[in-house]
């Protein structure tokens, strides 16, 4: 973030853009030539240092472009104060002096007084001239530089660029892939306030209380810092109202991740992280076990009413998505807000919530059709959440083998997946199988979740003959090969299939040997 | 049954009544109200005969108040008339004559929890250390790394600003010293986002060339006091005369200012841009932004104006006047840091810019209060509200010809003390803009020079 005069911005048609300094050969320069000039000058007085940077002002590039990076660059130096004696000290025994000898209005008895200073504290003249003001901030030394890469300088000048404007907004519109639970805790934390809607995602306002009485920049600041945990998402859009205060005129200032990410600094995404052990014992058992369920920590928010909740977690499967909300020990106010909130929710919603909670509370939510409660105690019992979700996904099954039964199919193709047929239909891989358990389509077998046509099992059975008759004997490397050939992966029920025997020699597969049964 | 509560720097209202202050805010199903209404809405709901549940305030407890605090006639009248406007007002009174006893004295009488928003961190200080001498009270302070809320608590206009949303139902009465910082377009935030049904405003200089003064009067009230500098001066302040002092640029300096204005001069006069008021000014800054040109003036213009300011000559006749003044307490102000130092190096005089750390600008004002450092430099930090001990000569070296800062330069050497006449003498170099600045500066107060 910089200060508003070094601000740089293109205005078009009602929209504003920071002039983002885009990966150049000129713009590497600019930012290459002002790290030379820090490195070069450790051990160096600040004001040296900044002659040089303002020498390099309108040079080529615009003041406030090399301004700005001098002060990122600032922020990457440790500036100190070198003097032999602590100058403050020092200032006061001279106003001492001063004060017996008198105010010096001529050089010799300037020289004098300080002379006198010098031989007091053992240092020379030059020493005490030199100290006198050696805490001033231009006076300091810089001693430590921690050197960027040009393009991570302007990364950095293009997120602050973005952040300066933002100073400026009155409202900020975006819609993220991530980072939920931090985006909204710092809008809670910044005063702000937000309302949400779906369009193509779910998008988030963010302005502030008294942005109901006028336009006001008022939360521009918090809105600049928020912007860095937006972006720490790889997709974003932002669309912000920005008030250029020097025309009192709106401006829409838009950007989104697929044009500008590469552009701005991207904050480090903070690792998942769980609110407690419960939630973290349970993620961590749940995901042990292969269910076929996906878990995901802190998905996208689900709005309830103008509100949102985060769910805690959430689980899909055969495109079923049920959230999950811990309720563990909360405040009563806190639980009485958060029903009110659940009230409102419209989809699928699990609660576990802690038998030593005031569950009568929550009996307002056990006739919601969306909501659905599971008690514990202590700890969260994967056994009802499985039972559960087995119920959920039986449900869904269910129908979509009556949906199957009602298609007209049929096979044209020698070798169909069961995944791919129930994709190519729109329904889950179990309900495909069950299906055609009880409805095997003529001309074709199952062998491993494929479907494989006669015509096509009696092709491969030539060809395994063939060889077998030739060399006398085929290695199951062999006939593993000439399968996959085929397009199938499962070679040995395929063998087993077509009444082939395999000889095994040890457990080496490569010393196996395919021959005709019997 | 209605129920209004705080939220951050603002009201909210439950219920199935509006307000004429409010407005509807379906972010949150209520009605939202300016927090600076909170008066006006109870009272609506007072006449209106409605009950409502009033939760909007979250005051820390009143502590005991040992007084000592005696007012002067003028002070009292001043007060009276505040009392009068309903406990709101601004009271405009030149710098030295106890404003702040004033405000004490309104703390002490209604007993209320109050917030004292100040410009600067030493008034700050000053405040605490009046509270604690006066009032017998321990001050919260709300600043910087410090938070504390007390039933008397100090705060600067930007802490308030950022913490208006935590803090604004916290207090009864709200004193703003130094009021017209409040009208800029930021601060004027504050007065809005903070409950406090009394207000108090304290001013040497009411009027601001942007006329933004004018909506304090919703938010602070009117000024329902006034006391000319003349009307106190000899009575309760010193008098005081003023000097001029015209001196030459060096013909060095005079070929470079000379020739650095007319780089300026030409570009104003090619592209037909007339600078009257500070509003065109500013307009003119903006185009340097991205006019390589006008910026290559504007710098020209500012080498111009450093030359005239730091003129050689300005500080050959600034060491006859330390001499000529040797026995009394002198102040050096000047517009520019580089400046200060420059003198504080050359005569070894203490120094007092915004660099300057806390612990040593105190050190230093104790001893020029006692007479210990009998000069002191200064750029504009001193301008306003801060106790500087009655220094009897004021040499200005370069100003900004703003009004404000003319009038309150001159009051800082006012301090009332028995037969003192205080003297301000302004070193201008002859022929530069810097004697347009000073004129205007005087055409404004009407000032005979």
């Amino acid at each position: 973030m910089f200060p508003s005069n070094l601000l740089s911005v293109w205005k078009r048609k009602g929209e504003i853009l920071p002039r983002y300094a885009k990966p150049s050969s000129s713009n590497d320069e600019a930012a290459n030539t002002l790290i030379d000039v820090y490195k070069a000058r450790i051990g160096e007085k600040k004001k040296v240092l900044k002659t040089v940077v303002t020498e390099l002002e309108d040079k080529g590039h615009e003041y406030r472009f090399v301004r700005a990076l001098s002060l990122l660059l600032d922020r990457k130096s440790t500036f100190v104060c070198h003097s032999k004696i602590d100058p403050i000290d020092l200032r006061r025994k001279i106003f001492q002096v001063t004060e017996n000898l008198g105010i010096p209005t001529t050089s010799e008895k300037r020289q004098k007084i300080l002379t006198t200073v010098a031989s007091e504290i053992t240092l020379t003249k030059e020493d005490v001239e030199e100290s006198f003001y050696s805490d001033l901030e231009s006076e300091l030394v810089l001693e430590k530089f921690t050197e960027p890469s040009a393009s991570e300088l302007l990364e950095e000048y293009n997120l602050g660029l973005t952040q300066t404007l933002l100073f400026d907004a009155t409202e900020l519109n975006f819609t993220t892939s991530g980072n939920w639970q931090e985006i909204f805790r710092a809008i809670k934390k910044f005063g702000l306030i937000y309302e949400v809607c779906n369009d193509h995602g779910l998008w988030v306002k963010i302005d502030g209380p008294g942005s109901l009485f006028k336009l006001t920049r008022r939360y521009g600041v918090g809105m600049a810092k928020l912007l860095p945990i937006i972006i720490a998402n790889p997709d974003w859009k932002i669309n912000a109202k920005v008030l250029w205060k020097f025309t009192n005129e709106i401006y829409d200032f838009k950007i989104e991740s697929q044009k500008y990410a590469s552009l701005l600094k991207r904050p480090r995404l903070p690792s998942v992280i769980y609110d407690s052990s419960v939630e973290l014992d349970f993620a961590s058992q749940f995901q042990a076990l292969t269910t076929g369920w996906i878990l995901k920590r802190e998905p996208e928010p689900v709005t309830a009413g103008k509100n949102v909740i985060i769910p805690d977690f959430s689980l899909e499967k055969a495109g079923i998505k049920i959230y999950l909300e811990i309720v563990g020990f909360w405040t009563e106010e806190y639980l009485l807000r958060k029903i009110e909130k659940l009230k409102q929710v419209e989809v699928k919603m699990l609660l576990l919530v802690n038998e030593s909670l005031a569950c009568e509370k929550l009996s307002a939510l056990e006739k919601r059709p969306h909501i659905d409660i599971i008690y514990y105690h202590k700890k969260i019992p994967l056994g009802p959440i499985l039972r559960y979700l087995e119920a959920k996904f039986e449900e869904v099954k269910f129908k979509e083998i009556a949906l199957l039964e009602s298609l007209p199919i049929k096979f044209t193709e020698p070798i169909v997946s069961f995944r791919e047929f129930a994709d190519r239909i729109g329904v889950s891989t179990e309900a495909a199988r069950a299906f055609l358990a009880s409805n095997l389509p003529s001309g074709y077998i199952a062998i491993a979740d494929t479907l494989i046509s006669n015509k096509k099992l009696l092709q491969i059975d030539a060809k395994i003959r063939e060889n077998i008759s030739r060399s006398g004997k085929l290695p199951l490397k062999e006939a593993a090969k000439i399968i996959a050939e085929e397009g199938v992966d499962d070679s040995a029920n395929v063998l087993a299939a077509l009444s082939y025997k395999i000889r095994w020699r040890g457990i080496d597969s490569d010393q196996a040997i395919v021959e005709p049964s019997r | 049954m209605l129920r209004l509560w705080f939220d951050k720097g603002t009201l909210l209202l439950k219920g199935e009544v509006g307000t004429p202050y409010g407005k509807w805010d379906p972010r949150v199903g209520c009605y939202r109200i300016k927090a600076y209404n909170y008066r006006d809405v109870l009272e609506y709901f007072a006449e209106s005969l409605l009950k409502v549940e009033d939760d909007a305030l979250s005051l820390p407890p009143i502590e005991q108040i040992k007084s000592n605090v005696a007012l002067r006639d003028y002070q009292n009248e001043a007060l009276d008339n505040w009392y009068r406007a309903r406990n709101r007002g601004i009271l405009v009174l030149p710098t030295a004559a106890g404003k702040t006893f004033i405000a004490l004295k309104a703390i002490e009488k209604l007993k209320v929890q109050t917030l004292i928003v100040v410009p600067t961190l030493d008034l700050i200080d000053q405040w605490r250390k009046r509270v604690k001498d006066c009032l017998n009270l321990e001050t919260g302070v709300v600043c910087g790394g410090e938070n504390t809320l007390r039933m008397v608590t100090v705060t600067t206009y930007d802490s308030a600003y950022i913490h208006a949303g935590q803090f604004g139902n916290k207090f009864m009465l709200l004193v703003f010293d130094e009021v017209h910082h409040l009208a800029s377009t930021g601060y004027i935030q504050i007065a809005e986002m903070f409950t406090a049904p009394y207000r108090m405003g304290l001013t040497a200089t009411y009027e601001r060339s942007d006329q933004r003064h004018s909506l304090l009067s919703q938010l602070v009230g009117d000024p329902v006091y006034s006391v000319d500098i003349k009307e106190l001066s000899g009575e309760h302040l010193s008098p005081y005369t003023y000097e001029k002092i015209l001196v030459e640029l060096t013909p060095q300096e005079q070929q470079i200012y000379e020739s650095q204005m007319r780089i300026f001069r030409s570009f104003l006069q090619q592209r037909k841009i007339t600078l009257r008021s500070p509003a065109d000014f500013q307009k003119f800054i903006m185009t340097t932004g991205r006019d390589p040109k006008a910026r290559e003036a504007l710098l020209a213009r500012n080498r111009a104006v450093k030359v005239a300011v730091n003129s050689e000559t300005k500080l050959n006749l600034l060491a006859e006047k330390l001499e000529e003044y040797k026995n009394q307490k002198i102040l050096i102000f000047t517009l520019f840091n580089d400046l200060v130092y420059t003198i504080s190096l050359r005569f070894l005089i203490p120094a007092i810019t915004y660099q300057t750390p806390r612990e040593e600008r105190r050190e230093i004002l104790s001893n020029f209060g006692k007479g210990k450092y009998p000069v002191v430099v200064t750029s504009q930090v001193l301008d306003e509200g801060l106790d500087v001990p009655d220094a009897s000569v004021g040499l200005v070296l370069g100003g900004t010809g703003s009004n404000r800062e003319y009038v309150q330069r001159l009051g800082r050497l006012l301090r009332k003390k028995e037969g003192k006449t205080a003297q301000l003498i302004e070193i201008i170099s002859k022929e530069t803009m810097e004697v347009a600045t000073s004129r205007r500066r005087h055409q404004k107060t009407g000032e005979a020079t």
